[in-house]
């Protein structure tokens, strides 16, 4: 088997740096885990949940989607648009986030195949950690997942001999090109963290189908203020606005996030909000992650990695409300 | 007392851009008595006018410094002229917190300028921008320090 | 405390002085929770750990069809109820606030009583010691590290816009964010919109902010929200007096003005 110690994991990153990746790792700043660039000299943090997830690999928060050169005449020709996919592995990827991928995928090659997704999808190697321990906030076991789930990865990395060791297992031809980086050993992996199921979410799912009126949500986002905390941290979430911005010499379309929380989401010009109260957004919410994207693409939008519940001020938690929906059914 | 105003020194690798904010009553009637007194002063500055003071935004303030702006200056009428009685006043407050935020991230008072000139001060104000015109040319181009540029 | 606190609410609910308590759950995180039965006032707590300003919420069109609500106010909640008064936003009488301090219930108070508890139990309310320790090794630095300083930081917001959801100070039904016509504000999670916006929702609560801190609480990034808005908090006292939250017909520091006003930095 292929394995590494624990501490020399920025050996491997400095190898995969030297290769000519360009490495995005869980790295503390401050005291907030971030997934970053990884540079030679920055310690390594497997211990929390990042606040961003791997989403921001392949779908940036902002991005450039056309570009026009603006004439003195008043016209305008399209631009040459250079599309930056470098040769990525994300390391130390949470398996949550990599079976967001897997949702993504689905997502981004529907009714239009979107290019740059798919470039830096094609470009990027993840590298899961299996979870060796969970937070109150993380419930993969109930959206089909698991601490060392798999889906989505190019190569797992397993915790083993106590925690001082990982064993690299590939997954993928792309997982199968890090092979050579990582040593022959013997270790005895470790069993994940155990996260028991704290709803069944086939029956939200079915209740979600079915009770679209039901006065459960008219209580259920008195605490939501409507940001986009929630939506901007889900591996998963990805509506995006278009805006255009102009100068004298230009004018670029940028593709960026947007949230289904915002209160002006779902605004018309008329005037006239189909979601016009904070409950209707969050039926929207839950509906979306747990009954549509299922029924469209046989996978929920949600893979329990808790950060919504983690990071929202106000305390709304999807699994919570799940819960009580699953409650609400039986 | 000066009659003439130095003009722009020749051949500079570095022209700044300043944008300006002046009201239409003073700062910009003075601006166009030092036009027609033919003082000469640098050609660096890009006036914007707006009715009074009152009216400046400090956003206006930021989205110049976005579009690239090396300096800013806001001008109006002197305290108690103000066309609109107090517009003024108003601005006047809001510029002296404006500032210290902005202080704070890095735009000081080698970026951002205040000033008043009445529509009677056209030496002043041809003064005033060959002044600020040559502090920013000291300072050099903002582009890298400036923390709101567009990139 | 927490019984004084619980029974209060209760008896408000049962005199029907309120239809609606808001406070804080005891729950990890101290989430927001909404009260309507007297019975149900035993999930109502306080401890330091609470980090919301409740006063958020009456910015909510579904709690103001809910009046008269009466909202769990530690300080700075009071502060921002004062606040709220004095800027029309809160129908007379329809607000109460259940005064809380760390060990202590205080009790229950209109607008002008919590102004009047403030003055008088919490006056000259400021930026802890370790804010204005923050403050001031930012101000040792140079401008050019000040400005790389927020550009780093701000290179991390997602424009999520949670500090704005956060503060019961933004309660504008359309943020100059969410105009786009024409469009101030750059919407992309960029620097220069980023600067924009951070510098913005800071000035737009000068003279204003409670500092609550729930801003900085609620991103998710961890910028560090609180600096810009303790040293406009120090400006505006210095400069204007300023002192949001401690009188109900307070007038607002950037609506007003004195022919004093110090200009000695206008040429």
């Amino acid at each position: 088997m292929k394995t590494i110690a624990i501490d020399r994991l920025p050996d491997l990153a400095q190898a995969l740096s030297k290769a000519g990746y360009r490495v995005v790792a869980p790295v503390d700043e401050g005291g907030v885990v971030r997934l970053r660039e990884w540079t030679k000299g920055l310690a390594l943090a497997l211990d929390a949940v990042p606040v961003n997830s791997v989403k921001d690999v392949l779908f940036p928060r902002s991005e450039v989607v056309a570009r026009f050169a603006l004439e003195e005449s008043g016209g305008f020709t399209p631009a040459p648009l250079e599309r930056s996919a470098p040769k990525t592995v994300v390391l130390c990827a949470r398996p949550c986030d990599a079976a967001a991928l897997s949702a993504l995928d689905a997502v981004f090659n529907w009714d239009y195949r979107d290019g740059s997704y798919n470039a830096r999808r094609a470009a990027t190697t993840v590298v899961s950690l299996a979870c060796f321990k969970a937070d109150e906030h993380c419930f993969c076991t109930s959206v089909n997942g698991a601490p060392d789930g798999t889906a989505g990865a190019d190569a797992l990395l397993r915790p083993a001999d106590g925690g001082k060791k990982l064993v690299f297992e590939a997954l993928s031809d792309k997982g199968r090109q890090l092979e050579a980086m990582v040593s022959d050993g013997q270790a005895v992996p470790d069993a994940p963290a155990a996260l028991k199921r704290r709803f069944d979410s086939a029956a939200v799912g079915r209740w979600l189908a079915s009770n679209f009126e039901s006065p459960f949500w008219k209580e259920a986002a008195l605490a939501c203020l409507g940001c986009g905390a929630c939506a901007y941290a889900c591996p998963v979430c990805h509506c995006f606005d278009l805006q255009d911005e102009s100068d004298k010499k230009e004018c670029r379309r940028l593709r960026n996030w947007d949230s289904c929380g915002f209160g002006l989401f779902t605004l018309h010009a008329s005037g006239h909000n189909p979601r016009p109260d904070q409950s209707a957004r969050w039926r929207q919410r839950v509906t979306h992650k747990f009954s549509i994207y299922p029924q469209k693409f046989k996978t929920f939008a949600c893979t329990g990695c808790g950060r919504c519940a983690r990071l929202c001020q106000a305390g709304m938690a999807i699994a919570e409300t799940c819960e009580r929906i699953e409650a609400l059914g039986r | 007392m000066k009659t003439e105003t130095s003009a722009v020194p020749a051949a500079t690798a570095f022209e700044p851009r300043i944008t300006a904010f002046v009201c239409n009553w003073c700062t910009y009637a003075g601006a166009d008595l030092a036009g027609t007194s033919r003082l000469q002063y640098a050609p660096n500055m890009r006036i914007i006018k707006l009715p009074c003071t009152g009216r400046i935004d400090p956003l206006f303030v930021l989205k110049a410094f976005e579009d690239g702006a090396d300096a800013v200056l806001v001008s109006g009428c002197h305290p108690g002229d103000c066309h609109y009685t107090s517009g003024n006043y108003h601005a006047r407050r809001r510029w002296t917190l404006f500032r210290k935020l902005l202080a704070l991230t890095g735009i000081g008072d080698d970026r951002l300028f205040f000033s008043w000139v009445s529509a009677a001060e056209g030496q002043k104000f041809a003064d005033l921008v060959n002044d600020v015109t040559a502090k920013v040319r000291q300072a050099g181009p903002f582009r890298a320090a400036n923390p709101g540029r567009r990139a | 405390m927490m019984k004084a606190l619980r029974e209060a609410a209760a008896k408000l609910l049962q005199e029907k002085r309120a239809v609606l308590v808001i406070g804080y759950a005891d729950r990890k995180g101290r989430p927001a929770v909404f009260v309507s039965k007297p019975e149900d006032c035993g999930r109502l707590v306080y401890d330091s750990s609470c980090r919301q300003n409740l006063a958020a919420y009456l910015g909510k069109p579904e709690l103001r069809a809910r009046l008269p609500v009466a909202v769990v106010a530690p300080p700075a909640v009071l502060r921002s109820l004062v606040v709220l008064t004095a800027e029309s936003q809160i129908p007379a009488g329809q607000v109460l606030a259940l005064a809380v301090d760390h060990d202590a219930f205080l009790g229950v108070f209109d607008a002008a009583g919590a102004a009047e508890l403030l003055r008088s139990k919490f006056p000259d309310l400021g930026p802890e010691k370790a804010l204005l320790e923050r403050v001031a090794e930012l101000s040792k630095k140079s401008a050019a590290e000040r400005a790389a300083f927020w550009a780093e930081e701000f290179a991390k917001c997602t424009r999520c816009y949670a500090c704005r959801a956060a503060c019961p100070g933004c309660y504008c039904s359309r943020c100059i964010v969410e105009k786009n016509a024409p469009q101030w504000v750059s919407t992309a999670a960029l620097g220069h919109g980023n600067y924009t916006w951070n510098v913005m929702r800071a000035f737009h609560q000068s003279g204003r902010c409670t500092l609550c801190g729930a801003c900085e609480a609620a991103c998710p990034q961890g910028l560090p929200l609180m600096v810009l808005n303790a040293v406009l908090d120090r400006e505006a006292l210095a400069e204007f007096d300023a002192r949001p939250g401690y009188d109900p017909e307070g007038k607002p520091v950037i609506g007003s003005w004195s022919a004093e006003d110090d200009h000695s930095y206008m040429r």
